[in-house]
């Protein structure tokens, strides 16, 4: 080709500038978009970023003020949080039913307890590595293999195919973990979980500065933080808005062109990874784990935190995360103004019956009375005042 | 900057060197911005300044002389203001036309004032002036901005696409870089720049000559050294433009403002959208004619009427104490008390403070509100609110720098001072207000008989108000041809009567008649949108707006607003009947004229019976119909 291009190089004056990623707006003026940047952001209000920021500090401030006992309680509801975004992914974003995660957490619980196991044993496997984002990951990345393994099925079936063939898996699950002993120990032996061991420091165990709970929690609240902020990423890119777009209408989706397999393959990936990261660390809290703890109850669970939390939204997966892991707290305390419940589990009627009964009425009401859950109560009540002084 | 550039720069002062020295010193800096798929995209002042030349080279390769009418009718967007200035730039003529005007009218205009070239927004418009072409002759090209529907469609060889038609101009740049700078340089003062065609709420419209010496006499006196804002208007500014441009007011705020001071100005999507627009601009500049601070003040009403308890309760009493604000603010000419900032400081926390921002008018520095009288209930409401709204006065022959209140000094009811380089005094005799100054138009476009009436020997521009001076403040009473003798002598000014009716949320137009009658009359329409909320909360079923007007609920109702003005009023300025409207008035239907001016012979004819019929019987004291 020997043609040049001799046209003056100016750029077409009939068109606006192409707005940047994040383009510059007047300030003071919330609503004026001058790139889609803005409408995306991460933070996309001040208000946004003054409560974030408000968070942060009471949440490091926390471990100074609370008792060990309660710090140990949320650094579980933080475990839980990051399960339940992985939940809230595959079945809130994806719109994908899953009762399957309890499988997914007990392959990344067994993983890392594998992984960070002592070396040695005959009877139990172990690889003795115990530097925690090794077992993390090595959780997690199990979790997601599984994971992929079982998406056919999701392209294959939707609804409540889909939750009664997940609810399969835990049945599975159940049944390999109680007969696998070199990998479980075995129904009412067990076996020691992963050591959450950081720079050769045992978080588990107190030291000079801190105590374990305090230690735990920091580490948890912190992995929290970065697993919600990966889930916000994912859920504002092109992923989350495929997810989106394939729980809408898969047909209208792939015909948006959205590949609906890809988007379902993708969220069982993302979820199951989610899942096997909040297993490994949910019983390095403990420290032990019982192959009969993966059952039905905690997929249940994890629905409830979803489904009370809000369905397809991060924030509302922790509220709803910490609304569970602080229930049964709440429920041992009733015995004292409701002094027929007992608090003993051989008694009738018991707070660990009332616990279970409330996981479902909770569930039932939340979805009559607030679908959205409790992220919707918020968003009424920030409604309310954002109209004001109308009301629409 | 060179020194060979720097020789350009002489010559007469005009937005074009405006713009092209602002260009030159932010290049970068937001000239305007305009909404395309949600988003606020903006356009710089050196594209604008690319635009304004690619524009007037573009014409000069149509062989468009110096003097040569350009016409423009589009919605307000950039284009509008590049193809305006272009011309100008050019040395010819822009004349703007209502995107509302129909085709009848489009003819008249075309025809009157001789356009060579038109710049059409779409094919809606396209369409007007192919239908009446052949009475056009004179007009040789075409230009479309939006080719849907358009192109391989329309095969007439005048057509041009905006994008070839800068395309052409670009060329004819690279062959003559320095046409635009020599045209500049030959721009005279006394110029013709562009021609406004008056709304002609009596007879056809004429076109307004103004010259370049007009545009700069106005934007010295709005934007000059004790102009309307202190500190002035400026680059960080924000307005919002929505209002017709070849109206003369939306030209100074946007166009010349935009020229003169650097304001930001963003283009509202369309009329329907101004609300939310106003939202997301929160301009700091806001002007408006009366119908749209009414249609604001009747948003409040009925939304607040529609919210739920505690808000109702709580905005009331915010209201309650604006009102106040409001009244202490009338009183002093917009200057606080301690009081009243105690009290507005209540009513901001309460409700205030929220409202403005729904409104959109948080950030507003300086409100305006001109073009027609308007009730000063509407403004005072706004001044509690901390919008002081300072009402100008003008028209389009004395390139409407008239007068204005200034900030602090605002009195209600007055359209304020004259400004500096105003002459301005009351006809003995008449009463008639006129004008004399720099801003005082050239002449009707080839009607120098209409000339003649309206400018006399010694310079003074006949404005065809009647108005008095209240210390040196002058208050409007109304159009000269308007005001009303009842067949008792007496004379009347109708417009303060329709603007007291007109300030109630339910009324959108009123029209008082009685010209040589036994007593006044009114035609009154009914504003849909809240008559029909009002209906709907009251469970009374309708389903056209005819049917709406016929319920006598609705007809009571209108009674009730009637009666509480009548009660301010001497007895022969009372409305002893009144029929509603059985339509809405449009322009289409010749019954309103661009600016949504009645035209009340349209309406004398059109709805005869009707007010006849109010004067069968004397007895028929009450208004309701049927």
């Amino acid at each position: 080709m020997t043609t040049t291009d001799d046209r003056p190089t100016t750029t077409s004056p009939s068109r606006s500038a192409a707005p940047g990623a994040k383009g510059r707006r007047p300030w003071g003026r919330p609503a004026l978009y001058t790139g889609y940047g803005q409408d995306m952001a991460l933070l996309n209000t001040g208000a946004k970023k003054a409560a974030l920021g408000v968070l942060m500090v009471l949440a490091l401030l926390l471990p100074f003020v609370l008792e060990d006992d309660l710090l140990r309680l949320l650094a579980t509801g933080a475990v839980l949080a990051i399960g339940a975004i992985g939940l809230n992914l595959v079945t809130g974003y994806a719109g994908q039913v899953s009762l399957g995660h309890a499988f997914f957490l007990g392959i990344g619980a067994y993983t890392a307890a594998v992984v960070s196991g002592e070396t040695g044993d005959e009877d139990l496997y172990g690889f003795g590595i115990t530097f925690l984002p090794v077992w993390l990951l090595a959780g997690g990345a199990m979790a997601a293999l599984v994971g992929l393994v079982v998406s056919p099925l999701a392209s294959r079936l939707r609804g409540l195919y889909l939750a009664i063939v997940t609810l399969g898996l835990v049945f599975l699950g159940e049944h390999v973990f109680r007969e696998w002993d070199a990998v479980t120990g075995g129904v009412g032996v067990g076996r020691p979980a992963a050591d959450p061991v950081l720079f050769g420091v045992d978080l588990s165990r107190s030291t000079a500065s801190f105590s374990a709970d305090q230690q735990l929690y920091l580490l948890m609240t912190g992995l929290l933080v970065l697993f919600a902020l990966l889930g916000r990423n994912i859920a504002r890119s092109a992923i989350g808005r495929s997810f989106a777009a394939v729980r809408d209408r898969d047909i209208a989706a792939e015909v948006t062109g959205v590949d609906v397999r890809k988007a379902k393959r993708l969220a069982f990936v993302i979820s199951g990874f989610y899942a096997g990261c909040a297993g490994a660390l949910l019983y390095s809290i403990s420290g032990y784990l019982d192959p009969s703890s993966f059952g039905l109850l905690v997929s249940v669970q994890f629905v409830a935190m979803v489904l009370i939390g809000g369905v397809a939204t991060i924030s509302g997966s922790i509220m709803g995360a910490y609304f569970i892991a602080i229930l049964p707290r709440l429920t041992r305390e009733l015995p004292e103004y409701l002094p027929f419940l007992s608090s003993s589990a051989t008694e009738f009627p018991n707070v660990f019956q009332v616990e279970t009964l409330l996981y479902g009425l909770l569930i039932v009401a939340f979805l009559i009375f607030e679908p959205r859950g409790l992220f919707g109560v918020w968003v009424r009540a920030r409604n309310y005042w954002k109209s004001w002084p109308f009301s629409y | 900057m060179t020194a060979t550039l720097d020789t350009t720069t002489q010559g007469t002062t005009s937005i074009v060197t405006r713009v092209r020295d602002r260009a030159r010193q932010t290049p970068t800096g937001v000239a305007m911005r305009s909404k395309q798929l949600g988003l606020w995209r903006e356009t710089s002042w050196a594209q604008y300044w690319d635009d304004v030349q690619d524009v007037a080279h573009a014409l000069m390769a149509l062989g468009v002389d110096r003097g040569d009418r350009v016409a423009i009718q589009s919605e307000n967007r950039r284009e509008w203001l590049a193809a305006d200035l272009g011309t100008v730039a050019a040395g010819a003529v822009t004349v703007g036309l209502y995107p509302t005007n129909p085709a009848a009218e489009v003819v008249h205009v075309l025809a009157d004032s001789g356009a060579v070239v038109l710049v059409a927004e779409d094919q809606e418009q396209l369409d007007k002036a192919l239908e009446v072409a052949d009475r056009t002759p004179a007009l040789r090209h075409l230009v479309y901005l939006e080719h849907r529907g358009i192109r391989g469609r329309y095969t007439d060889p005048r057509l041009l696409h905006w994008d070839d038609f800068l395309a052409l101009g670009r060329e004819h740049r690279a062959a003559h870089p320095d046409a635009v700078d020599r045209s500049l340089a030959a721009t005279a003062p006394g110029d013709l720049m562009t021609l406004i065609y008056t709304s002609g709420t009596t007879g056809l419209p004429k076109g307004a000559m103004l010259s370049v010496a007009n545009a700069e006499a106005t934007i010295a006196s709005f934007t000059g050294d004790g102009g309307l804002l202190d500190p002035p208007a400026g680059p960080k500014d924000l307005t919002l433009s929505y209002l017709p441009l070849c109206h003369v007011a939306e030209r100074i705020f946007t166009t010349w403002n935009n020229a003169a001071t650097g304001i930001q100005v963003n283009f509202a999507e369309s009329i329907d959208t101004v609300p939310e627009n106003l939202r997301e601009i929160q301009p700091t500049f806001f002007f408006a004619v009366p119908r749209i601070w009414e249609k604001l003040l009747a948003t409040v009403q009925v939304r607040q009427a529609s919210a739920s308890p505690l808000k109702r309760n709580v905005g009331n009493a915010g209201l309650a104490l604006a009102r106040r604000v409001g009244e202490t603010l009338v009183r002093t000419g917009g200057t606080h008390t301690l009081g009243s900032r105690v009290q507005h400081a209540l009513a901001w926390v309460l409700v205030v403070r929220a409202l403005r921002d729904r409104l959109g008018l948080r950030r507003v520095r300086w409100a305006g509100c001109g073009a027609a009288p308007v009730a000063t209930d509407v403004l005072q409401f706004f001044m509690g609110l901390g919008v002081p709204v300072h009402e100008v006065y003008g028209m389009t022959e004395n390139t409407a720098s008239a007068t204005a209140n200034r900030p602090g000094r605002i009195r209600l009811g007055t359209v304020g001072e004259p400004h500096d380089s105003v002459e301005l005094r009351i006809a003995e005799g008449t009463g008639e207000v006129l004008t004399r100054g720099p801003a005082t138009f050239l002449g009707y476009w080839q009607r120098p008989d209409a000339t003649a009436e309206a400018v006399d020997a010694e310079g003074w521009l006949h404005t065809g108000d009647v108005g008095v001076l209240e210390d040196g403040r002058l208050r409007i009473t109304d159009r000269m041809k308007d005001i009303l003798i009842t067949a008792g002598g007496k004379n009347i000014a109708p417009s303060e009567i329709e603007n007291a009716v007109k300030v109630s949320p339910l009324i959108k137009e009123a029209v008082v008649i009685g010209d040589r009658r036994p007593y006044l009359v009114a035609l009154i329409g009914i504003e849909p949108d809240t008559v029909s909320d009002w209906a709907q909360r009251h469970k009374i079923s309708f389903t056209t707006y005819r049917d709406l007007t016929e319920k006598p609920e609705v007809v009571a109702l209108v009674q009730e607003q009637v009666d509480k003005v009548n009660a301010t009023l001497a007895s022969v300025e009372q409305i002893k009947a009144f029929r509603l409207l059985p339509k809405l008035l449009d322009h289409e239907d010749g019954e309103l004229t661009a600016t949504q001016k009645v035209r009340r012979s349209a309406l004398a004819e059109r709805f005869g019976p009707l007010v006849e019929g109010m004067y069968v019987g004397a007895a028929a004291t009450r208004g309701a119909a049927r």
